[in-house]
């Protein structure tokens, strides 16, 4: 029994752990017109923590606590910091949206804080008791913020939504641990990896996979499962649904990722097919919806689903093709860390196109480039990032997932690949309609908000490391690939 | 020493929970669902660790997580219906027209 | 002899509360329902020897818990009828239907597998070992899982200052 705790390991859980108290105590204290303070103390936690984490990786010992439950490794670390970048982000988009929509503010910032360190406790988790907290930590939260927008009934509904296949699915997932807990009598992850591997496949031990398959699929948004996703989106106030597409949705890829690859290796011709199915839908019915779409961020719900199934291909083709894991395991984080940005940086534009428009249907935002070019430029940038068009990020991202198919090999993961590039073609159909929209298309109106002052400097923060981000990664891809010889550390412990 | 039979009442109550949660139509009415649900959860942890015997009681700690988790869960999710019934007046979810998948 | 006809009262009480959830249609008869299921299947943590578990049952679930609930019902109103027709045909007996399948399947995958899927016991089934007791789960929690417990802490924190934020309405002048 291991006692001992490294506080330096944890100095950045506890940072964030310390500015949600300052918060807390601070909208206590302060009078009504000094509450922006709680926001810089978020904005700061959130930027302080990153400094402990820094220093771990300079150290780059791999850091393991609770008896093995709780691992401090680069891998960790790498997602700790892809989690609290782009909380830091999110932050800098919430302050003037809250402010100027007369939200209350301290509550705010205290429940976003609390997903941000349940994310953190996530990418250290090694058993399923942790896994499961931090899970929760992740979403408890965002149930709440979702329906952030009191008095408006979409976000009400959004938020109950959102709950309630939230809970439903941590129900699932609980009951196919609880199962996986009984065939094999561990909880850590390598525990569970030597027993299931030794262990005949039993239909037990298949129903308890996919059981947690479904459950993290909720959490993914993955189609069939995906159906709050767009409402919930639509309804959220807009910071929010960019943290529930980045955040959340990267913890709920983690925790699978986590279980399947730590924990359940000897099992993936289970998971394999399971995985690939998921995959497939994801882009080809995430793609086809996003097609109909009209609004702007339910275009966005629908076009994160679809990536959602873009990351998932690496993976879901290695193990099909009893392949390497830790090719495609890297190339899925790097694939998560760019969509993290750019899809940020989309969020980003909408909040700040919006200003401008005050209204979130495309058609709307036809000849936006006439009064706010800046804004127009961004959206340029960030829907063809997203569509994978070079020299911006999101080509570098497809590329590692395409390179990674092909490494793996086999008949079922060429046919993956197929879907995978059929879908992206189609996806270019739809961010480049937003893009033509906003460039080439004649304003069929006059614009109701304000566009001659710049926005507050926050967001324009927020949007300017975005775009630095996603323009640097797409010149220098070496950039985004110690993020994969970081992940390869995690095969090497496990 | 009964094994089988505590997991096939789990998985029972499960199954009730999943029933409730689909068919009832009134929001507290699902979350007393999810409630069933999560006690299918506990019964499985607790009989599995009674006859694995674990070391660390790992099954019994699970299912205090469970329990106190789901207290929480309960509380979001009842601030939720009331925020809702506020503005609406309404409990049920197909007034929400929620169900629109 | 006692296990046997304990399990058997005890699971029939259990199933009968959860039906009762399920298809009463006063909501107030639904949480009484919830509250037998929650003590029936106390009774049975105790036939587990989890002692602190059907302790943490009792008071947190149907103390706490079911009291929130009822609180909400009678808020809301107890006389609100809730919609009881079909918006999809057959909607209820498909789902009941399915859920029955589980079950079967449930049941036929303990009974018929003999226990060749569960590892053998490692400890015995000697009754008078100390599993549940207070001192046999608070070693491991406060020790290997003490930062899984101070997360939770953390989160019945925010679950009741995120719930106050949100159900507290504050009247604007227009």
């Amino acid at each position: 029994m291991s006692w001992e705790v490294d506080y330096l390991a944890i100095a950045p859980e506890l940072i964030i752990i310390g500015s949600l108290f300052l918060v807390l105590g601070l909208d206590l204290t302060l009078p009504r017109l000094k509450k922006y303070w709680t926001a810089t103390a978020a904005v700061a936690g959130s930027a302080l923590a990153l400094i402990p984490l820094a220093f771990l990786a300079v150290e780059g010992e791999t850091i393991s606590m609770f008896d093995g439950s709780y691992v401090v490794d680069e891998f960790a670390l790498v997602l700790k910091g892809l989690f609290l970048v782009t909380a830091y982000i999110v932050f800098l988009m919430s302050v003037n949206y809250i402010e100027s929509e007369r939200y209350y503010q301290g509550e705010y910032y205290l429940l976003l804080l609390a997903s941000v360190l349940g994310s953190l406790v996530l990418a250290s988790a090694r058993d399923l008791i942790v896994l499961f907290i931090g899970i929760e930590l992740v979403t408890g939260p965002l149930y709440l913020l979702a329906g952030w927008r009191k008095g408006d009934v979409k976000s009400n509904e959004a938020s109950l939504k959102y709950f309630i296949l939230g809970v439903l699915s941590t129900a699932i997932l609980l009951y196919g641990m609880s199962v996986l807990y009984g065939l094999t009598g561990e909880i850590t992850f390598s525990g569970l990896a030597e027993a299931t591997a030794a262990m005949p496949n039993s239909p037990a031990l298949t129903m308890a996979v996919l059981f947690l398959i479904v459950g993290f699929g909720f959490k993914i948004s993955a189609v069939p499962f995906h159906f709050w996703a767009p409402d919930t989106y639509e309804g959220a106030p807009t910071p929010i649904t960019a943290y529930l597409s980045v955040n959340s949705k990267a913890a709920g890829f983690v925790a699978m990722l986590l279980v399947m690859y730590l924990a359940l290796p000897g099992v993936s011709d289970v998971w394999a097919p399971a995985l690939w199915a998921l995959a497939a839908l994801s882009m080809t019915i995430g793609n086809l919806s996003a097609l109909r779409q009209t609004n702007i961020v339910r275009l966005l719900a629908y076009s994160s689903i679809a990536q959602a199934g873009f990351m998932l291909v690496p993976f879901a083709a290695a193990a099909v093709a009893g392949a390497d894991l830790e090719e495609a395991f890297s190339a899925t984080v790097i694939y998560l860390v760019i969509y993290a940005v750019m899809n940020l940086g989309a969020f980003g534009v909408v909040i700040a196109g919006a200003r401008t428009t005050k209204s979130g249907e495309i058609s709307d935002w036809a000849g936006l480039s006439n009064v706010d070019s800046r804004a127009a430029v961004l959206v340029a940038v960030f829907f063809f990032s997203l569509a994978g068009i070079p020299p911006l990020a999101g080509w570098f991202a497809k590329f590692v997932m395409f390179r990674s198919v092909m490494i793996a090999g086999g008949a079922a993961t060429v046919v993956l690949a197929v879907v995978a590039a059929v879908n992206a073609v189609i996806a270019l159909y739809y961010y480049a309609k937003v893009v033509k929209s906003v460039w080439l298309d004649d304003a069929t109106r006059e614009f109701p908000g304000e566009f001659d002052e710049p926005p507050a400097g926050s967001l324009r923060l927020a949007l300017a490391i975005s775009v630095g981000l996603t323009v640097v990664v797409g010149f220098f891809p070496a950039l985004a690939t110690f993020v994969a010889d970081a992940s390869r550390v995690i095969a090497a412990g496990g | 020493m009964l094994l089988n039979q505590f997991l096939v009442l789990g998985a029972a109550l499960f199954a009730f929970g999943v029933y409730g949660l689909l068919v009832r139509r009134n929001v507290v009415l699902i979350l007393l669902s999810v409630e069933l649900m999560l006690n299918a959860v506990n019964i499985n942890l607790i009989a599995f660790e009674s006859y694995l015997v674990s070391a660390q009681a790992v099954g019994q700690v699970f299912a205090i997580f469970v329990i106190t988790v789901a207290a929480a869960e309960v509380g979001i999710g009842l601030a939720i219906v009331l925020m809702i019934f506020r503005n609406r007046k309404s409990a049920n979810v197909d007034d929400l027209s929620l169900m629109r998948w | 002899m006692v296990e046997p006809i304990l399990f058997v009262l005890m699971s029939m009480a259990a199933l009968a509360g959860a039906v009762t959830v399920v298809a009463a249609r006063n909501p107030v008869y639904s949480a009484m329902g919830l509250l037998g299921t929650l003590f029936s299947v106390a009774v049975l943590y105790v036939l587990q020897l989890a002692h602190l578990v059907a302790a943490v049952q009792v008071i947190v679930y149907a103390g706490a818990v079911l009291t929130l609930f009822l609180f909400v019902i009678m808020l809301i109103g107890v006389d609100k009828e809730e919609h009881w027709e079909e918006p999809l045909r057959y909607q209820r007996s498909f789902v009941a239907g399915m859920a029955g399948v589980v079950v079967l399947m449930a049941a036929g995958l303990t009974f018929f597998t003999d226990f060749d899927w569960v590892p053998a016991a490692v400890g015995g089934t000697d009754p008078s070992r100390t599993i549940g007791t207070v001192q046999a789960i608070a070693e491991p929690m406060f020790t290997d899982w003490v930062l899984a417990f101070e997360a939770t802490a953390l989160l019945l924190t925010i679950a009741a200052a995120g719930a106050i934020a949100l159900a507290h309405y504050r009247r604007r002048p227009h």
